[in-house]
């Protein structure tokens, strides 16, 4: 069984859509490649590892209540390649935003679903993710937790000597914690991973972060007035609704 | 003001000083998902090219109709790429609008959202155009919006943009 993961976002590191790859990769069984689709130059590439692949699972943002631009000339080629072949990948496809409803992921998902239709390739069905984003802020807690535990693990063994197996608790606390928010996704994404493996038709689903809603929007507002402040857009006429240069 | 972004092949005049015409000739790049249009230069895009300023020419028309090629039920490439490269017209604060979540307007509400698809079109497709057109007007704070679906771009002739 061999398995096609498309990054398709745009961004070079730190992609929501490539950790959304990366970790339904980790529970899907045979031979798993990974691809950034970012531009025209990608395409032949891809297109290598798409031959003699079972599942071709599109990861990517919701761009502006659809697929991004980028990756509908993809969807064009990938129809003019494989419409008249026998042999086509079944495709499957998670899509993430930066709201909070995963069902804001629906136009998004019909494109795709239009796009298998003229393919002629089985749409296998799709997880919509709302507030894909805090999966980053996620793993960057996770990692910070564990730096802080493995520097309290080695100072109390040079201060006091000891192992102090409360801090390994600790950690095992905060990372469940942290899990927790994402207990939506990880359960969606395993069950498609299962899907993937058997073959199988997952349909659509929508999931979230598992936050109320006014908390989410709280704390984007937070990390959004941070980033402005650190970019120094705050001070360059931040929300004004300014005109075109020349009028 | 009124906008008309389109991607005939052939150009289209406006009918008045009133009314200003983007032509979406693809000659320019995708989103790269900075959001630098919301944190670093507000209403301006990092990159270069002709939609630099996209955002606030979208932003300052009240009225705006788009004429599109069908692609499985959404925007042609050139048309998408405008629309993802015009986030700016919101600010990086959310609210709610529609019962969900959505930025809020750089430019406050806007009057009318008109899409014209031409095109060889299926009947999902067509539903998939139903509800991207109500989910673009929500989402970009427009108070009324419309789907015209043509068979070519001959037909523009009797409807009025």
């Amino acid at each position: 069984m061999k398995t096609l993961f498309i990054d398709c976002s745009p961004k070079k590191k730190l992609s929501a859509s490539g950790f959304i790859a990366g970790f339904t990769a980790a529970f899907t069984r045979g031979k798993k490649v990974r691809e950034k689709l970012r531009n025209r130059a990608d395409h032949e590439r891809i297109f290598e590892h798409m031959e003699g692949a079972d599942s071709v699972v599109f990861c990517m943002p919701l761009y502006v209540d659809g697929v991004p631009s980028h990756v509908l000339p993809f969807l064009k080629d990938m129809e003019n390649r494989y419409k008249d072949r026998e042999e086509k990948p079944a495709v499957y496809v998670i899509a993430n935003n930066g709201f909070i409803e995963g069902r804001q992921n629906e136009p998004l998902m019909q494109v795709m679903e239009n796009a298998c239709a003229r393919m002629g390739t089985e749409f296998h069905g799709g997880l919509g993710i709302g507030g894909g984003v805090m999966m980053n802020v996620m793993r960057i807690l996770i990692l910070v937790y564990f730096g802080l535990a493995v520097l309290n693990l080695v100072l109390s063994a040079v201060n006091e000597g000891v192992f102090n197996a409360g801090i390994l608790l600790e950690f095992g606390k905060q990372v469940l914690e942290v899990l927790l928010l994402g207990c939506g996704i990880i359960a969606y994404d395993l069950w498609l991973a299962h899907c993937i493996n058997r073959g199988r038709a997952y349909g659509k689903h929508y999931t979230r972060i598992m936050l109320p809603s006014f908390v989410f929007i709280l704390c984007a507002d937070i990390f959004f007035v941070i980033s402005s402040v650190i970019d120094l857009g705050i001070f360059r006429g931040w929300l004004s609704a300014k005109k075109p240069s020349g009028e | 003001m009124k906008l008309i972004i389109h991607d005939l092949a052939r150009d289209i005049e406006p009918a008045d000083t009133e009314t200003r015409v983007l032509k979406a000739d693809g000659k320019y790049a995708p989103c790269q998902g900075c959001f630098h249009c919301w944190t670093k230069n507000p209403a301006t895009c990092d990159l270069k090219d002709s939609l630099q300023e996209v955002c606030r020419v979208i932003g300052t028309a009240d009225d705006v109709t788009v004429i599109t090629e069908n692609w499985y039920g959404g925007y042609s490439p050139a048309v998408k790429n405008i629309m993802d490269r015009a986030i700016g017209t919101s600010t990086p604060f959310s609210t709610y609008r529609g019962g969900q979540m959505h930025h809020t307007l750089r430019y406050g509400m806007h009057e009318s959202y008109k899409v014209i698809v031409y095109g060889d079109m299926t009947e999902a497709e067509e539903n998939t155009w139903k509800l991207m057109t109500e989910r673009n007007a929500c989402n970009e704070g427009y108070r009324t919006h419309e789907f015209v679906r043509i068979s070519s771009p001959e037909e523009l002739e009797g409807i009025a943009l």
